[in-house]
């Protein structure tokens, strides 16, 4: 056996002993302060985790699907869309597409008023890639031949505790009739067929009305100014995008991301939050392992001296406390995951946290776990070193018979 | 001149130890010059101060001389490192301290085994030597207890067959008996004389208590930190 092999056999020999054999209720109470060190790490982490995934999904879900294609440059619609999605939808993988005109408009009922973005869809196409149609929470959503009605977010509606309430249109219910000036000059009355509420500020400040009636306000046929295209996985749009370029779409083609700025300056704001309290928390654990581990060597320093002098190298019994302190930190690691998916997920599925982008949940990201398990085993390990390093630094007779 | 080389197994020359505590320098040993020969059972013995502890510790590799040499096995041992030291001491010596010095969080055999354990021996290997070396001491019904299960007498045995397992040149004990009850330590003397008698075990022993001279081959008085007398 080499001496290496001996020593890392010893340490973990005198670990285990030391851990399991010694006092039960300090090696739990460790382990339950490790535990919440990592909950505490992982809680704001997933919280923010969870904002940036209801973002990315309700960006996705209610605004911009997986893909956009627009028009080309210095062009101000799409021609012909059919043509276009054509190519695209029998593309493995392209579950939908919904050719759209946006355009702005002022939206006025009663005394109040305000200029929202109107998109005019294919009520069955928008199904295919939007979950709008099934958010409706007053009236009904459009069908294909409606011409003079229109749907509304909650936020232009108002009356629905939305975050906008001051700049809506004060509490429009189905049935009401909105006048709706165009950018082009058009100016037409709708009736309100429906309301819809996404759990999101920015897709409940649009509205719908059909795609002849848009064509018949724009004076145009077979245009669009959008074309959403929804495909069934996440994270995969660039390779669409190369696909789609191939199969000769000459059309600008984004993935939602372009879109989703708000996402970039929520994860770059939560990535620097996440590192402040990382750092706090990998500094209390730090620190917690650190106080328990020179506790230990101050009550074990007769016994440290003596195993010095019958011929135990420093450097193992240094590594033996550097293993108890990785002992704990791993146990608390995995009690800290129980905690996690066991009570405070469930419990968040339960009882979500609302936020503008929606309803937000713990979301444990799998390389996030991993990080902070190592970034805390690692901390463990530091705190482990210092007081037992320094404890074998007095000599064996202090150790065994000093003060 | 030879043959008393070969059976010199500890020799030290002119060997001192002085303490610096804030100003005072305290004189422990004082130009202490002696051999010990292989198999020899020795006691050193003085008044409380006279530097018997400190003598041993010096012997034991525990301590480092002021001044002189210490000769261990043919090793002179002041141009050891720190960690030749520490192997020095696994593979050579055995300790017994005073106090009950095992650890409380092991059984009897994990105890004495530990410094197999350390040389590289398989567990297997350390468990045989273990049993052996309790049996030597007589504590083999005892191998699966923890210290807290038993006596002071038995801890110490624990000890004394831990400091054995390594099959050791020297055995230091210091003060094995202080702690304990009049009937421990005679058992545990005896058992000194019988290791130092069946198996040539050298020995060499701090002990204040004057009726310990008897057992012993030979006793190294100590008075100020000198060798002033030698008994037979």
């Amino acid at each position: 056996m080499t001496s290496t092999t001996t020593e890392l056999k010893v340490s973990a020999f005198l670990a285990y002993k030391f851990t399991a054999k010694g006092n039960r209720g300090t090696t739990l109470l460790t382990i339950l302060i490790m535990a919440l060190a990592f909950v505490n790490l992982m809680f704001t982490t997933s919280v923010f985790d969870g904002m940036g995934d209801a973002t990315e999904k309700q960006v996705i879900d209610t605004l911009y699907s997986n893909i956009v294609i627009e028009p080309a440059d210095e062009e101000v619609y799409i021609a012909n869309p059919d043509s276009v999605v054509k190519k695209i939808i029998n593309v493995p993988g392209v579950i939908g597409t919904s050719a759209q005109y946006v355009t702005g408009a002022t939206i006025a009922y009663e005394e109040q008023s305000g200029a929202w973005s109107i998109r005019a869809v294919d009520p069955d196409d928008e199904r295919t890639v939007s979950l709008v149609p099934d958010m409706m929470v007053e009236g009904e959503y459009l069908s294909k031949y409606d011409r003079g009605e229109i749907i509304i977010g909650t936020e232009i509606a108002g009356g629905h505790g939305g975050s906008l309430e001051h700049t809506s249109l004060g509490g429009v219910v189905v049935g009401d009739t909105l006048e709706v000036t165009f950018t082009n000059g058009v100016r037409r009355e709708y009736r309100v067929k429906g309301i819809f509420d996404t759990n999101f500020i920015q897709a409940n400040q649009l509205a719908y009305v059909t795609e002849k009636e848009m064509e018949s306000v724009l004076g145009i046929h077979d245009m669009a100014s959008q074309i959403l295209v929804k495909t069934d996985t996440k994270g995969e749009e660039d390779r669409f995008l190369k696909q789609f370029v191939e199969l000769g779409v000459h059309e600008d083609i984004k993935p939602w991301t372009v879109y989703a700025g708000i996402v970039a300056t929520l994860t770059q704001s939560f990535d620097a939050l996440n590192a402040l309290t990382g750092a706090i928390g990998f500094f209390v654990a730090g620190i917690t392992i650190f106080i328990v581990i020179y506790v230990s060597t101050v009550s074990k320093r007769r016994q440290m001296g003596i195993l010095r002098a019958i011929g135990i190298k420093e450097s193992i019994i240094i590594r033996s406390y550097v293993f108890q302190a990785v002992f704990y930190a791993v146990c608390g690691c995995i009690a800290g995951l129980v905690i996690m998916f066991a009570i405070l997920v469930p419990y968040f599925i339960k009882h979500p946290m609302v936020f503008p982008m929606g309803n937000v949940t713990l979301l444990i990201e799998q390389k996030a776990a991993i990080m902070r398990s190592i970034g805390l085993i690692i901390s463990a390990a530091i705190a482990g070193f210092l007081p037992s390093w320094r404890a074998v630094r007095e000599t064996i007779l202090d150790a065994i018979w000093g003060d | 001149m030879e043959r008393d080389e070969q059976d010199t197994i500890i020799a030290t020359r002119n060997l001192s130890r002085t303490y610096t505590m804030g100003k005072v320098q305290v004189q422990a040993l004082n130009n202490v010059t002696l051999d010990i020969r292989r198999g020899e059972f020795a006691a050193i013995m003085g008044k409380s101060g006279s530097g018997k502890s400190t003598l041993l510790h010096q012997l034991g590799l525990l301590d480092t001389p002021t001044e002189g040499e210490i000769t261990i096995d043919g090793v002179e041992i002041s141009g050891l490192s720190e960690s030749e030291s520490t192997m020095f001491r696994l593979e050579k010596f055995g300790y017994v301290f005073q106090e009950y010095a095992i650890l409380p969080e092991m059984t009897a055999l994990e105890n004495v085994y530990l410094p197999a354990m350390a040389l590289g021996l398989s567990r297997d290997e350390c468990v045989t030597k273990g049993m052996d070396a309790l049996e030597k001491v007589g504590l083999v019904a005892r191998a699966d207890h923890r210290p807290k299960e038993m006596s002071g007498g038995e801890q110490q045995r624990v000890a004394i067959a831990r400091a054995l397992i390594n099959e050791p040149k020297i055995l230091f004990a210091d003060e094995p008996t202080a702690n304990l009850d009049s009937t421990s330590s005679k058992q545990i003397l005896e058992l000194f004389r019988e290791l130092n008698r069946d198996i040539g075990q050298t020995i060499l022993m701090v002990t204040h208590e004057l009726e310990d001279a008897d057992i012993v081959d030979r006793v190294i008085w100590l008075t100020d930190g000198a060798v002033v007398e030698r008994a037979g």
